[in-house]
């Protein structure tokens, strides 16, 4: 375990360093965090849509862009870059598991980035008026399912990564592998579009495939749109699904790994 | 003694997408393509024993990188065997690795954008390294290298011959048996060169570390080792001595000469002629006859009018290109 909590600690310090990088990341999500309130305020009139306020919408939208770095996917930078370049070659003469050497590695990267741009989009959330803020969440139970949901979210979002790293060994580009994850990502995890407002028939779909676990299951407890009882359950899933995706990932980069080629010389 | 390093009758082809050519070729490409198998390594056997140290060379893609790959457990071979310290590297991948350092010139295995020290202590956990024998370890690298100043400072600062020495020490941190290197004094300066030298050496005396090195620096081979192993087109073609090839070739002298006037041709008996501008000629023996100045200074002063001339001993790197050419390596 020491070598894996090691090389996520290298990469949580890592990323720290790049404080500009966080601050425009924050200004960016403020922005569009008040663009897709007032689009949403315009579209809903008013109204709720299945007992979908306007204020836990808007709740919904700050929590989405607080927690941004959790569902935008990235795998470890380094990784894509050392596998263009051919510099993964030493992450291979390392007494280490491949999977777990890049999972922690993503993890510690997208950890940091998270905690470096969460604190003042939350602030901002809470101190807005009702209707266009962040409401406080609905219970202390669900407060703390919700940060439960976090944690779930985090390393789903680090496994899904996993799989543009798979792509990216593929194709050798890691731009493209992001954007194809990151678009299915996006739309399934209700950051598009918040779940709660998709068609039912759709809803009950994409209620059970792993994205809604990034960011929208966590955010419909804390908004109280899903019960604790339900949440509980969704969790449970979604621990499931973690396991399985990750021993899916894992088999994968293990057969790619089979076909490697190192880039140049 | 069985040897450290036994490498059987190993292939390994990679197969690349052939590009159709013409019209309409982009979208041919796109709905089929076409695969060619490249041959990159032809029945390579060799052995390396304990505590030798053995450079291995030939020419740019020859598949230097690539035997290297394979017997560090990056690649796994196509067919053929290998075991290296008893294990097979790309099986056991995660315990052979304890046993080898490896340092790919061009490439950096430190992290960038932190302290070279915090990418050790990442080693030292990496490898799980005991504090203590990490200290000894690491303050021995320092006398040999001269770290002291380098390791508080981030990578990303470091000139490229500084940064090398922070690499060795970097892959020889957990005391491997064996140790990679492959192109190591690539673009470094001739103090670096000769400090990266003797550091190799050093380590071979004070850890009996067997050291592969592949290099296109013959001065690397000549100060290092005697033991080569040449290697063109994915086939060995020379293993031994380093000075018997040197004998071979050694025979043969380059003269250049200044000629008084201009002559259209310059023909000596038992000479060839390598270059020839206006009063300016380079010539040098054929191989099955011996320069001698008396012979030499009889024939030309009897058909030509020379002013001045210079004999050279034929470099090591001239050696090599001869050797190239008669295996047919060079592309022309």
């Amino acid at each position: 375990m020491r070598p894996y909590l090691s090389i996520f600690k290298m990469n949580f310090k890592g990323e720290l360093q790049y404080r500009g990088k966080a601050i425009s990341g924050v200004m960016t999500q403020v922005f569009w965090g008040f663009l897709n309130i007032y689009l949403y305020i315009a579209c809903l009139q008013n109204t709720s849509v299945d007992g979908f306020s306007i204020s836990q919408m808007a709740s919904y939208i700050w929590l989405g862009q607080a927690f941004f770095a959790i569902r935008f996917i990235m795998m470890g930078k380094k990784i894509g870059k050392n596998i263009e370049n051919g510099n993964i070659c030493y992450h291979f003469v390392r007494p280490l598991n491949i999977y777990s050497q890049w999972f922690c590695q993503t993890f510690g990267e997208k950890l940091s980035s998270v905690l470096l741009r969460f604190p003042p989009i939350i602030i901002l959330g809470l101190l807005l008026p009702a209707g266009l803020g962040l409401s406080l969440p609905v219970s202390v139970p669900a407060f703390l399912l919700f940060l439960i949901g976090l944690i779930l979210g985090l390393c789903m979002s680090v496994t899904i990564s996993m799989f543009a790293v798979y792509l990216t060994f593929k194709t050798l580009s890691k731009r493209g592998s992001s954007s194809i994850v990151n678009t299915i990502t996006g739309l399934f995890s209700g950051m598009v579009i918040p779940l709660p407002l998709m068609p039912q028939a759709i809803q009950n779909v994409v209620n059970y495939l792993p994205f809604r676990f990034i960011t929208d299951l966590p955010f419909r407890i804390y908004i109280g749109n899903v019960g604790i009882t339900e949440g509980a359950i969704f969790l449970a899933i979604g621990f499931a699904w973690l396991i399985v995706l990750i021993i899916i990932g894992k088999l994968l980069i293990r057969s790619a790994l089979k076909k490697t080629v190192i880039q140049g010389g | 003694m069985a040897s450290i390093i036994d490498f059987q009758d190993i292939c390994k082809n990679f197969k690349v997408p052939l590009r159709a050519k013409g019209k309409f070729s982009t979208l041919k490409n796109f709905f089929f393509r076409k695969h060619k198998t490249i041959k990159a390594l032809k029945h390579v056997s060799f052995q390396v024993e304990e505590g030798d140290i053995v450079g291995y060379i030939g020419p740019n893609g020859a598949g230097k990188s690539t035997t290297i790959k394979i017997m560090s457990g990056i690649l796994n071979p196509t067919t053929g065997s290998c075991t290296i310290d008893g294990f097979v590297p790309w099986q056991d991948r995660k315990k052979f690795v304890r046993s080898i350092g490896v340092v790919f010139g061009q490439r950096s295995q430190l992290w960038w954008d932190v302290p070279v020290m915090d990418s050790f202590e990442l080693l030292r956990d990496i490898y799980k390294i005991p504090q203590q024998e990490f200290e000894n370890t690491l303050n021995l690298l320092n006398e040999a290298l001269g770290l002291e100043e380098l390791l508080n400072r981030p990578l990303r600062q470091l000139s490229l011959g500084q940064k090398m020495k922070c690499e060795l020490a970097g892959s020889l941190l957990h005391r491997p048996k064996i140790l990679f290197l492959d192109e190591p004094t690539i673009g470094l300066d001739a103090v670096t060169k000769l400090a990266v030298r003797d550091f190799i050496k050093f380590i071979n005396k004070q850890w009996h570390t067997t050291i592969i090195l592949t290099t296109h620096d013959m001065s690397d081979i000549e100060a290092l080792t005697n033991q080569i192993i040449l290697i063109g087109k994915g086939q060995i073609l020379y293993k031994g001595s380093f000075d018997e090839i040197k004998n071979k070739y050694s025979s043969t002298k380059i003269i250049s000469i200044e000629f008084a006037q201009e002559y259209d041709e310059i023909s000596l008996d038992g000479y060839q002629t390598i270059s020839h501008e206006r009063k300016f000629a380079t010539i040098k023996n054929l191989p099955d006859k011996e320069f001698h100045i008396k012979d030499f200074v009889n024939q030309i002063s009897k058909k030509y009018e020379v002013i001045d001339f210079q004999v050279d001993m034929i470099s090591v790197d001239e050696i090599l290109a001869q050797l190239y050419k008669e295996y047919g390596l060079v592309e022309r």
